[in-house]
């Protein structure tokens, strides 16, 4: 049945066996984890570059996709490859943040821009000359722990439990939000971890209910973030749920069902793009994303991860005419432009928010990058 | 902590510890009858529950393809060796067990939507496509090199194991599942709530260990799998075929992972690769049992239940480092006090 | 020759290479280099010494980390940090070594797991180590004050140590400690009847592969740069044990070229699968587990055996050159008592082996043991040779009580045995197998044996094994692999592999079953030279004919007990020795 295709491909292959033409196009690598841990947030990403502007200021652009498998060191080795034989321009990748953070220094010293899908403020701060080359379309966890503090206070919430993964994800939200949260004066009174495939979490939701908190955060991402809140509702928790926006996929409402009823989480404006208001910039981006997804993967499938790419492609469509007009792409003087322009990036609207960059600042992003979502009638409800 | 939350921890380490006493019941099996560490056993865990959901979602689960897949691998390797030994008569049933059934199986998928059937008929069809696999695993990786060392067999089956998982993620994608629970009950115990499927994970656990007691000791395929076990040479001199010994344990140990997978899926998220950190814990178990006694092998995989419990309950962000690092003095103890006899391999 | 010449042709290549390799293969290069020292070590510890390891992940890790910790926090110098690392991982490994492999059988492969779970969870768990997230900013490594920091540069150094390794792992292996750890596979009791002790083995074995690996994790924290757990994770841990299978578990270079093999091919499957099925994701670890499985259908043995069989070249094993003689023990004075056995009992839980035994051997006296079959004579052995003590009675040798020490604390003292189910490691040479006898006669470690400062001793060695083969007739099969000769050969090698250690005892378990008529002539002639030189022969022999014509006296056991005693003529004329061996006793051999 596929054969066909795949004779097609295999001629197609052996015809282009020499690859001096490809030089004129322009070279996107992307390194991004569909399979392992992270792949609930990888496939999503991957899906999106199918959907992804195939010229940029009129010269035809490639994506080599590679999958890291969430392991960061094969994401080195693709970064590797990406440059050594693909020659590619800019990078894009990777989901999560250690393999984003190994990055750093095979991009920096090949002088090739990069712009990161994953959540860390560590990718671009403290800014050096390394990071110069780095840039980062999610919102810094920081922004959206604010977000979640705030709403805390305006509801009252004086102690607060944390349970997140025991990996990067969960060890970066405990950071960013227990300082947050100490600042501005709530008291955290458990932090548990769990394992992502774990079948249990009995142990942490018993050592929650006995520190007696008024809300609990839970810091995980997709499905897995599911199993603390069932297991809380289940033994009798009647206190305010968190969830962050890694949860912000069709997935986990599905899996969660109405036990996560009322919760809170802060997500990227892209997750309830119906829901903004017309006068809000970011409504018509993500809107177009939303629609170009559904329309290929079929109703609901859209998640925000996805949205992190399509914003890392827009960036680049945004900056490519810029640097096209000072080098040819292939060129180290194309990918020095090519930086240039990025960084000199003002005012873009993306699906998650409105870009500004500068020498300091390679997110961006201000206050109009999230939003508080509500979880009602097994669906996404913006907070106003 | 107060007596509730022992309580509360404990049932919550016997139910888990009873899920990793049907895998290391399954483990020591299979390495005793064919001498395989079956590092893919959690693998059927996942098969299983997320077959089942697949099947209450109303979509036809990836696990058929496999099951057709495989089916057609199986009859092929054993047509050419029926062809080579001139033994034509068994073509017929060949083809019937490995392409017949399955496609029967897949007919009938088609023909009836899925969702809509009641939930027994739903487990009994998860059954039926996993637990075929298991005996075709053994036919396909194993068989042609049942001769070899351990150590070579241990790593066919980190090979089919990293199939696995491939394949998993591709059937049932990155996110996890869960099915709907079996019974509502629930009992109140004190200010506990007991709920009614976790009794039913230990109770069913319970039935289906002492349904394997019986079959072993009772029947004649369970006789010979014991005989197998106890003395190879022996039991191929008394006409037990090795093959027919090795599918049936690998049947069984399919049916024992699908099982406990459709069992906790109710209780818990299962993701395609939840299985390998279960079925780890059900090795540790069978290890304690020094992969040869079942009782010691599923007071171990408690014992593991229990530990796992509690230090998530103390220090959670160390529970991997407390049950296993609290391993290692049993593993101890029970390897000075066992007598060892040397293998010669 | 011809290997000489394939070696340089692949030392030349590995030279040259990065002056015509495309960027990205020296990339990969530089990994495989990296794995293939993990591998080397599992090579070691698993193929050679049959003990598998699904932690060595974590003393990547903990190389790597320790590295990671100290350049950025403390700012110490990458190369001092080199020692720091190596000291860490042998405290580590000595200590878990320690614990963990006092454990026989399946536990030990748990027990790796076990801490390589716990140690990946730990790096993850420490703050000071960055947690999950992982360290960054490890500083580029310096030589001779230029930065190692291209692919290129970093190729040479990895591939240099990679080859110093390989090189001092031959060399270790081609030694005296090395034919120890080699006979850890053939189970625990031959080495240890042969004077090895075999719990030291096992560690160093053991520490030997963690320090590889830590070297490998020292330098992937300064390739990469950055460090976090995934890379040391058990997943990671199974990955090395899978390639050095597939390599070919019992080989040097199958350690290299395992890691060759999974690394290209991974990647080739990267490239080639998404172009052939147009898509990309899922589908390269399915393929990858399916021609896995169809390597190892293929080749049992790994690859790099299947590779030797494409050139046919004679093994490079070990030859004798001349070398001074060893010193020899002075035998007692002929005549002498040297075993005394006296009220023995043995007991396996409700079962009594031996029951009350007696008896004794004397300098220059051949004595046997006879008995039907289950008439507890191997578990007589066992007892005196220190393998399975006695549960009551004495056994002095050369006067001193021996029945609590170990069975290479027995042999130090002289003794020495064969077995009746031959020991001999089938794949290493005659000349080998029987210097593994000769193991207590040398005292040269394994530091001197990975740097050759043993040669001279080792020549000694290989001398005396020589002699050894010799004086048993075996002359012609020295260079052969002791498994490729018939059964009644390899008793007399474990005959010879006995005499190499020198004793003033020697006990001999079934030495002329399977022999020809000639042989067993030449065997018994062989024993009567022995005992004219006055060493004392303990003998359990089922041909009578051979017995009788050989034993200057005789014990009869039956049911564990003392049936009869004396001279050869006088034990024949015994109607109880007659009753118990017509009285319709099975003659076929049990276990």
């Amino acid at each position: 049945m596929k054969l066909k295709a795949v004779a097609i491909r295999i001629l197609a292959l052996a015809g282009a066996g020499g690859t001096s033409l490809v030089y004129a196009d322009i070279n996107v690598g992307v390194t991004l984890s569909a399979t392992g841990p992270a792949a609930s947030l990888g496939i999503p990403e991957k899906n999106t570059f199918a959907l992804m502007p195939t010229t940029l200021g009129g010269q035809k652009v490639n994506y080599i996709i590679l999958d890291d498998a969430s392991d960061t060191t094969t994401a080195v080795k693709n970064t590797r490859k990406l440059i050594s034989e693909n020659k590619v321009d800019a990078i894009i990748g990777s989901t999560i943040t250690p393999n984003s953070l190994a990055m750093i220094d095979v991009a920096a010293e090949a002088e090739t821009p990069m712009i990161s899908m994953s959540a860390a403020a560590k990718i671009v701060e403290p800014m050096d000359a390394k990071r110069a080359w780095v840039f980062k379309t999610p919102q810094n966890d920081a922004l959206m722990a604010a977000a979640i503090v705030d709403h805390m206070i305006a509801a009252k919430v004086k102690t607060v439990a944390y349970i997140g993964f025991a990996d990067a994800y969960g060890e970066g939200w405990w950071n960013e939000f227990s300082k947050v949260a100490e600042a501005k004066g709530i008291k955290i009174v458990a932090n548990e971890r769990y394992n992502r495939p774990d079948t249990s979490v009995t142990g942490q939701v018993l050592k929650i209910l006995s520190a007696k908190p008024d809300a609990v955060l839970v810091g995980g991402a997709g499905t897995p973030a599911a199993l603390p809140e069932k297991s809380l509702k289940e033994k009798g928790y009647k206190g305010q749920m968190y969830q962050t926006h890694g949860v912000a996929n069709p997935d986990f409402l599905r899996v969660c069902g109405k036990d996560c009823e009322g919760t809170i989480l802060p997500a990227g404006p892209v997750l309830v793009a119906d829901q903004l208001p017309d006068n809000n910039p970011v409504r018509a981006v993500a809107l177009e994303y939303v629609g170009k997804y559904e329309g290929t993967y079929g109703k609901g499938s859209a998640s925000t991860f996805g949205a992190h790419a399509w914003d890392a492609g827009r960036l680049l469509a945004n900056a490519v005419p810029v640097a096209l007009k000072k080098a040819k792409p292939g060129t180290p003087e194309f990918r020095k432009a090519l930086r240039d322009a990025l960084e000199g990036t003002r005012n873009l609207t993306l699906a998650h928010g409105v870009a500004s960059y500068s020498d300091k600042d390679h997110v961006g992003f201000d206050q109009r990058a999230r939003v508080m979502v509500k979880i009602e009638n097994g669906g996404w409800k913006l907070v106003h | 902590m107060d007596l509730q939350i022992v309580l509360l921890l404990g049932q919550d380490g016997i139910t888990s510890g009873a899920i990793y006493a049907l895998l290391a019941l399954a483990l020591v099996l299979v390495f005793a009858v064919t001498r395989v560490i079956f590092i893919p056993q959690g693998e059927f865990v996942a098969f299983g529950a997320l077959t089942l959901s697949s099947l209450q979602a109303g979509k036809l689960p990836g696990t058929l393809w496999l099951l057709i897949g495989l089916g057609a691998a199986v009859a092929f390797a054993d047509i050419s060796w029926a062809l080579r030994h001139h033994k034509m008569r068994r073509v017929p049933l060949i083809l019937f067990y490995n392409c017949g059934v399955p496609i029967l199986l897949a007919g009938y998928l088609l023909a009836v939507s899925p969702a809509t059937l009641p939930q027994p008929v739903q487990v009994a069809l998860t059954l039926a496509m996993v637990v075929p696999i298991g005996a075709m695993i053994y036919r396909l990786a194993y068989q042609p090199i049942a001769e070899a060392s351990v150590l070579m067999l241990l790593i066919v089956s980190v090979a089919v194991h990293v199939a696995l998982i491939g394949l998993g993620l591709l059937f049932f994608g990155a996110e996890g599942s869960r099915t709907t629970p079996f019974t509502d009950m629930s009992f109140q115990i004190g200010d506990a709530v007991l709920q009614g499927q976790t009794v039913l994970v230990v109770v069913a656990s319970l039935v289906l260990i002492v349904a394997l007691y019986f079959y072993f000791e009772r029947t004649i395929y369970g006789k010979a799998l014991r005989a197998t076990a106890m003395n190879r040479t022996g039991a191929r001199l008394m006409g037990i075929s090795a093959n027919l010994a090795g599918r049936l344990s690998f049947m069984l140990a399919a049916l024992i992972g699908a099982f406990s997978g459709v069992l906790i899926a109710p209780i818990t998220t299962i993701y395609y690769d939840s299985g390998f950190l279960i079925g780890l814990k059900g090795f540790v178990g069978a290890i304690i049992g020094g992969l040869a006694s079942y009782p010691i092998a599923a007071a171990g995989a408690i014992l593991v239940g229990l530990l796992e419990s509690f230090s998530s309950f103390y220090a959670s962000a160390f529970k991997e480092v407390i049950v296993f690092t609290l391993i290692i003095p049993v593993l101890l103890w029970r390897s000075l006090t066992s007598r060892h006899v040397e293998e010669e391999e | 020759m011809r290997n000489r010449l394939l070696l340089g042709a692949f030392l030349a290549a590995l030279a040259l290479g990065p002056l015509v390799l495309p960027e990205f293969t020296i990339t990969l290069l530089n990994y495989i280099g990296l794995y293939a020292m993990v591998a080397l070590g599992l090579v070691l510890l698993t193929g050679v010494g049959g003990l598998t390891s699904f932690g060595q992940a974590a003393f990547v890790g903990i190389g790597a980390y320790t590295t990671a910790y100290l350049t950025t926090v403390h700012g110490v110098s990458p190369w001092l940090t080199l020692p720091a690392a190596l000291a860490i991982t042998a405290a580590v490994a000595l200590f878990l070594g320690f614990i963990t492999l006092r454990m026989g059988g399946h536990y030990l492969p748990l027990g790796t797991i076990a801490w390589g779970i716990s140690l990946y969870f730990l790096f993850g768990n420490v703050d000071f180590l960055g947690g999950y997230t992982g360290i960054t900013g490890i500083p580029a490594l310096s030589l001779l004050g230029l930065e190692v920091k291209s692919g290129r540069e970093f190729y040479y150094l990895i591939w240099a140590m990679l080859l110093l390794l390989v090189l001092t792992t031959r060399n270790l292996l081609d030694s005296r400690e090395g034919r120890a750890i080699r006979a850890l596979k053939g189970g625990s009791l031959m080495a240890e009847a042969m004077g090895v002790n075999t719990p030291r083995a096992k560690i160093i074995v053991f520490t030997v592969a963690a320090l590889y690996a830590c070297l490998s994790g020292w330098l992937y924290a300064h390739l990469q740069r950055f460090v976090n757990p995934t890379p040391f994770s058990l997943s990671q841990g199974i990955e090395f044990l899978f390639m050095v299978v597939v390599g070919g578990a019992g080989h040097v270079w199958g350690a290299i070229l395992g890691a060759g093999v999974i690394t290209i091919l991974k990647q080739w499957l990267q490239d080639w699968l998404p172009r052939l099925l147009g898509q990309s994701g899922n589908f390269e670890v399915i393929v990858f587990g399916l021609l896995m499985i169809l390597v190892l259908h293929r080749a049992r043995e790994g690859l790099w055996p299947l590779l030797l069989r494409l050139f046919p070249a004679q093994a490079t094993r070990p030859r004798v050159a001349e070398a001074e003689p060893l010193a020899r023990r002075t035998l007692p004075d002929n005549g002498s008592v040297l075993l005394e056995v006296n009220n023995a009992t043995k007991r396996f839980g409700g079962l009594v082996a031996n029951d009350d035994m007696s008896l004794t051997v004397r300098a220059g006296e051949v004595m046997a043991l006879i008995g039907p079959n289950g008439a507890g004579k191997t578990t007589m052995f066992n007892a005196i040779s220190g393998i399975s003590p006695v549960s009551s009675g004495e056994v002095r040798f050369l006067g001193e009580r021996v029945e609590g020490l170990t069975a290479r604390d027995i042999a130090r003292r002289g003794m020495s045995r064969t077995f009746q189910h031959v020991r001999l490691l089938p794949a290493m040479s005659v000349l080998e197998n029987v210097a593994i006898g000769a193991h207590l006669r040398g005292r040269r470690n394994f530091l001197h044996a990975a740097c050759r400062t043993e040669r001279k001793e080792e020549a000694c060695l290989l001398h005396e094994a020589a002699l050894q083969i010799e004086r048993c007739g075996l002359a012609e099969h020295m260079y052969e692999a002791a498994g490729s000769l018939p059964l009644g050969k390899q008793r007399i090698v474990e005959i010879a592999r006995a005499l190499a250690a020198d004793p003033c005892l020697l006990l001999l378990d079934e030495p002329a079953a399977g022999l020809r008529y000639l042989e067993k002539k030449a065997l018994g002639e062989l024993l009567r030279r022995l005992r004219h030189e006055g060493m004392g022969i303990l003998l359990v022999e089922h041909d009578m004919d051979f017995v009788m014509g050989l034993a200057d006296r005789v014990v009869v056991m039956e049911f564990g007990q003392k049936l009869a005693e004396g001279l050869p003529e006088e034990v024949q004329r015994n109607p109880a020795v007659l009753e118990a061996y017509l009285g319709g006793v099975d003659e076929h051999d049990g276990y």
